[in-house]
């Protein structure tokens, strides 16, 4: 088990970053998981501590010591990689047991350690088979036993799910989980995934564009959004954002829409937004109740079934949809008029131009 | 995508909504037939045939040069190679050579790829140079390497630290240099192709591999033992396969070289049969006999490496 | 769980924290031992290159060198060019006699080429046998070349797209053609040719050599040819097309690079070839590759004559290996191995 610390780490190719300088704490037993979109910095960031990718600037430190420019093999961590990164000429036993023999550990305790693994991954009926010859999913669980095979201090894994069908993927997602949880051990997981992440993580770090965008539980970042980008990445559909303009207590939304602000955010407002009143209201499709007597009026666009729930796409005006969730029962057709209300703890603003979320006013609930 | 292509039936083209051409159409049937038919041909005239004509040859006493008829003489064409000391010399000489030469291009072959594996600025260029040799006709080669070996005016020997010609040695004309020199100029024209094989596997190996080891504290042997030599294998054996039988039926390079001299130090087994059949007697049944057999060594080698491929292949 | 005890001892890689590492690499590659060993393996690839490439080029300046220049001891690195050997190569001449040669001396209208000759007390008569073979050299191959590929795509793409009876075991004997030494098949045909006259006949030779070809080009596209999707023809045909007007239209035009690369290695190949050529022509239809060896002078073996053949000869070569260098690997292994 081990706590991990990024310091200043950077990475740079000639004059362009791949990841600016981040600093974190990773504390022992942790999952974290490293979110963003392709190329926004997250494998480059797990590279570097893992070793197979050299800082340009800045000190990994792994219990307290430094790391930085240790080979990978001495850091004691263990890497999962998205395409498995299995021998196929050799069988799975012989797979998991790579690491041991590579380390010249007497071959009763390999023998032991291999079993003992491979139970704990329900692949003891595979051990001799080749991998070329199992399932995707099998063969990930090969990797994982590998990796766990050698105790390390600390478990990095580099989007071992992408390579995987849908089916095992969310198998295979509570799987992780649950041997994070049998064995505690410090976990950093990379991923594209918003879904992955929010389920399977003790708290997530989106990065985008190689500069962290949020860190924080995986309620944190949904309920409170740091910036736009967060705001729209998690959830699935993102965030519903408008471009409003704030003026005299009130903020007009498209669609000829008055929406009035409290007091309490009246104050935070006017203190953070620029003089022109241009803002940003944020909120949740789950935010949005749908009431004949709402003050926010909009026609339907679409109409999603999602079986146990409906999204619907609410027009305001042309060009600006949101989305809404209400219940299976609800029917609406298209083009008929909505009026709708938003629930006021779930209301959030953003800053138009550095894209940053306001923040909340002192004492309010954040749910 | 074989499975796929066995179980496509032989539509015939009236599934077409409309034709777009006039005429008269063919089903495909008689399509594949017309495309094959010319190849088919061809081969059957010229290689079977011929095939079949010379092991017809090997049972009699045929010369090209009488105008005698052929006689019959049942197998004692074949029983007097077999019992002739020279053709066993002869055959001793072919084996040393195809192992040496083999042998050797394996080793620089290989070298050469674990060299050239990582790309960089000029690795393309470099690795066109190093595989011109490999393109140019045999018989050429020989005969400029004839140049390059020759005791007084050669470079060869300049070039490996003999520069008194009068003790340097002399690769064609002394009888335990001979072969070597022969395998010399053979190892220098096909090492190439043993590297662009190994190349080709090589870079097939994914990066991740030597990652995953790298954090398995696996030893550069180690990681060589394990995962680059097992990956390597199967086109490493396709490699030696396609040069052991050239080697072993090798008539251009050794003729250019040295004609099977001094002496007959290094005639190998094609050698003989020119000599045999277009040279002195022109002893055309002996010669077919001869042709045979050597055909018959060649489909057994290759067949053993063929199910030795098999083997890696499935492991 | 108990962990695998890290090495407390364990030394950072030496040099690494001086250094701005800005491109893609692991940390243990980054010490001074690693780039160490990077140059010396940089400089050992350049000397196996200089290897490969010193008997090619010295062959070429033999080419240019005077007769003397060739065989001279210790071999030359510089040397006057001359074009002496061209001119030995490419031409018959006669001896002068004394008076002759000065008489030739005194003149001023000499050709470039007979001044050359002269150097040497000859004269020009007219043009050697060389020209004439190089010729044959081209006609044959390049004709045999046009029909081998020719057969061979057709071939190629009927057992490409049909389940052919017995296809793989003909695909099988079509390759083991080529394992056949050259010996084995001459014998017999040259029995034949003899019979039907066509013994030391340009016919002969591009018949030989088309069938000779064909197990490789057949190999070769098949394995271009089995790389266009099937589906392209398929919704031709669907359109309306035969499936001939679909092979010409469609399946022809996509395996171009294919049918090009498989033009040149076959014309290398039979460009190349000696053992046919020198079992089967003497005079008429002699190539290139049996004579070169031969080109004796007065005075015994003639290298600078020999290296300027040579040379003329595999020029060709180079710059379309040069040219062809992404397909060399598919080439010689008949389109079995196919990179990246």
């Amino acid at each position: 088990m081990a706590n991990i610390d990024l310091v200043n780490v950077e990475k740079k190719f000639g004059d362009v970053f791949a990841v600016k300088p981040l600093n974190l704490s990773i504390k022992e037993g942790e999952f974290i998981v490293f979110l963003g979109p392709s190329g926004c910095g997250k494998t480059t960031t797990l590279r570097m501590i893992s070793g197979l990718e050299a800082v340009t600037d800045g000190n990994i430190l792994l219990n307290q010591r430094d790391v930085t420019w240790l080979h990978p093999s001495e850091r004691d961590i263990a890497f999962v990689f998205q395409f498995f990164a299995l021998y196929s000429h050799m069988s799975a036993r012989e797979n998991i047991a790579f690491p041991l023999q590579a380390a010249q550990t007497p071959r009763d305790e390999v023998k032991q350690r291999v079993a003992q693994v491979a139970k704990m991954l329900r692949i003891d009926h595979l051990l001799e088979r080749k991998p070329g010859a199992l399932s995707g999913g099998d063969q990930q669980r090969i990797a994982l036993a590998r990796a766990l095979v050698r105790r390390p201090a600390a478990f990095l894994m580099d989007e071992p799910l992408g390579a995987l069908d849908a089916e095992y993927r969310e198998s295979m997602r509570a799987e992780i989980k649950r041997l994070h949880l049998d064995i505690g051990a410090t976990t950093v997981y990379v991923t594209h995934d918003q879904v992955e992440a929010m389920a399977m993580s003790d708290r997530i770090v989106i990065m985008s564009a190689a500069v962290v965008q949020q860190v924080g539980t995986p309620t944190e970042v949904y309920n409170n959004p740091a910036n736009l980008f967060v705001a729209r990445f998690i959830g699935s559909p993102g965030m519903n954002l408008l471009k409003g303009t704030y003026q005299a207590g009130a903020i007009h939304l498209p669609g000829d829409n008055r929406y009035p602000v409290s007091p309490a955010w009246q104050r935070t407002l006017d203190h953070h937004l620029p003089g022109n009143g241009a803002v940003i209201v944020g909120f949740r499709p789950e935010a949005v109740q749908l009431n004949p007597e709402g003050e926010l009026n909009a026609s339907v666009y679409a109409d999603d079934l999602h079986g146990g729930y409906s999204m619907l796409h609410l027009e305001l005006t042309k060009g600006e949809v949101i989305h809404a969730r209400a219940g299976r029962e609800v029917h609406m057709n298209i083009g008929a008029p909505a009026r709708f209300e938003i629930v006021p703890e779930r209301v959030r603003f953003f800053h138009p131009e550095t894209e940053l979320a306001i923040p909340l006013p002192e004492g309010s609930a954040t749910r | 995508m074989a499975q796929a292509r066995t179980e496509r039936k032989l539509t015939s083209t009236t599934t077409a909504p409309r034709r777009a051409g006039g005429g008269r159409q063919l089903s495909d049937n008689r399509i594949v037939l017309l495309f094959i038919l010319p190849t088919m041909l061809l081969l059957i005239v010229m290689n079977i045939f011929p095939l079949i004509y010379s092991l017809y040859l090997s049972f009699t006493n045929y010369s090209v040069i009488s105008t005698d008829a052929p006689v019959w003489v049942g197998v004692e064409n074949y029983t007097r190679i077999l019992s002739d000391p020279d053709f066993w010399h002869n055959f001793a000489v072919t084996g040393r050579y195809t192992l040496l030469s083999v042998g050797l291009q394996t080793v620089v072959g290989f070298s050469l790829a674990m060299l050239l594996r990582t790309k960089f600025t000029g690795s393309g260029i470099l690795t066109t140079i190093i595989l011109i040799p490999m393109m140019l006709s045999p018989i050429v080669v020989a005969v400029f390497w004839k140049l390059i070996f020759n005791p007084s005016y050669g470079i060869f020997n300049y070039l490996i630290g003999f520069t008194n010609i009068n003790t340097a040695p002399e690769w064609l004309g002394e009888p335990q240099l001979a072969l070597w020199a022969i395998v010399i100029v053979d190892v220098w024209m096909w090492s190439p192709f043993v590297m662009l094989l190994c190349l080709a596997g090589l870079s097939a190996i994914p990066e991740y591999l030597y990652e995953a080891a790298a954090i398995d504290r696996a030893s550069g042997w180690f990681q060589f033992r394990r995962i680059t030599l097992p990956q390597v294998m199967p086109l490493l054996l396709i490699a030696i396969l396609f040069r052991t039988i050239e080697a072993f039926k090798q008539f251009d390079l050794v003729q250019g070289l040295t004609f099977g001299g001094p002496g007959d130090v290094t005639e190998t087994v094609s050698v003989q049969l020119y000599r045999l059949a277009f040279q002195g007697q022109f002893n055309t049944g002996e010669s077919s006999a001869l042709a045979y057999i050597v055909l018959v060594v060649i489909i057994a080698i290759s067949n053993i490496f063929i199910l030795a491929l098999n083997r890696v292949r499935e492991s | 769980m108990t962990a695998v005890p890290s090495n407390p001892n364990a030394v950072p890689t030496p040099g690494a924290p001086n250094v701005n590492v800005n491109f893609s690499t692991r940390v243990d590659k980054v010490s001074r031992g690693a780039r160490w060993t990077r140059n010396v393996r940089a400089v050992i690839i350049i000397i196996i290159a200089l290897i490969m490439l010193i008997p090619t080029v010295w062959m070429a300046m033999t080419a240019f060198k005077s007769r003397p220049d060739a065989v001279a001891v210790p071999p030359k690195v510089f040397f006057e060019p001359s074009l002496e050997g061209f001119v030995s190569l490419l031409t018959n001449r006669r001896q002068l006699t004394a008076t002759e040669i000065a008489e030739y001396q005194a003149r001023t209208d000499l050709a470039w080429a007979d001044q050359i000759a002269l150097v040497r007390g000859q004269t020009i008569i007219g043009p050697s046998d060389f020209p004439r073979q190089l010729l044959n050299s081209l006609i044959i191959a390049g004709v045999s070349t046009i029909f081998s590929v020719g057969f061979g795509v057709l071939a190629a793409y009927a057992f490409s797209r049909f389940p052919v009876p017995g296809k793989d075991d003909l695909l099988f004997f079509i390759l083991s053609q080529r394992m056949l030494p050259p010996v084995v098949v001459t014998i017999p045909i040259f029995l034949m040719y003899r019979q039907v006259g066509l013994y030391d006949t340009h016919f002969g030779m591009i018949l030989l050599y088309t069938a000779f070809n064909l197990s490789f080009s057949v190999w070769l596209l098949k394995g271009f040819i089995d790389e266009i999707p099937r589906e392209y023809e398929e919704a031709a045909m669907v359109d309306g097309y035969t499936r001939l007007q679909a092979f010409r239209k469609i399946v022809l035009p996509q395996a171009t690079t294919g049918i090009a690369a498989t033009t040149v290695f076959t014309l290398i190949f039979s460009w190349n070839e000696y053992a046919f050529a020198l079992m089967l022509t003497s005079d008429v239809a002699r190539t290139a590759p049996p004579s070169i060896p031969l080109v004796l002078g007065t005075g015994g073996i003639e290298w600078a004559a020999i290296a300027a053949g040579s040379l003329a000869f595999l020029i060709p070569v180079v710059i379309v290996t040069f040219l062809l260098r992404k397909h060399l690997l598919r080439g010689v292994t008949f389109g079995a191995i196919r990179k990246g």
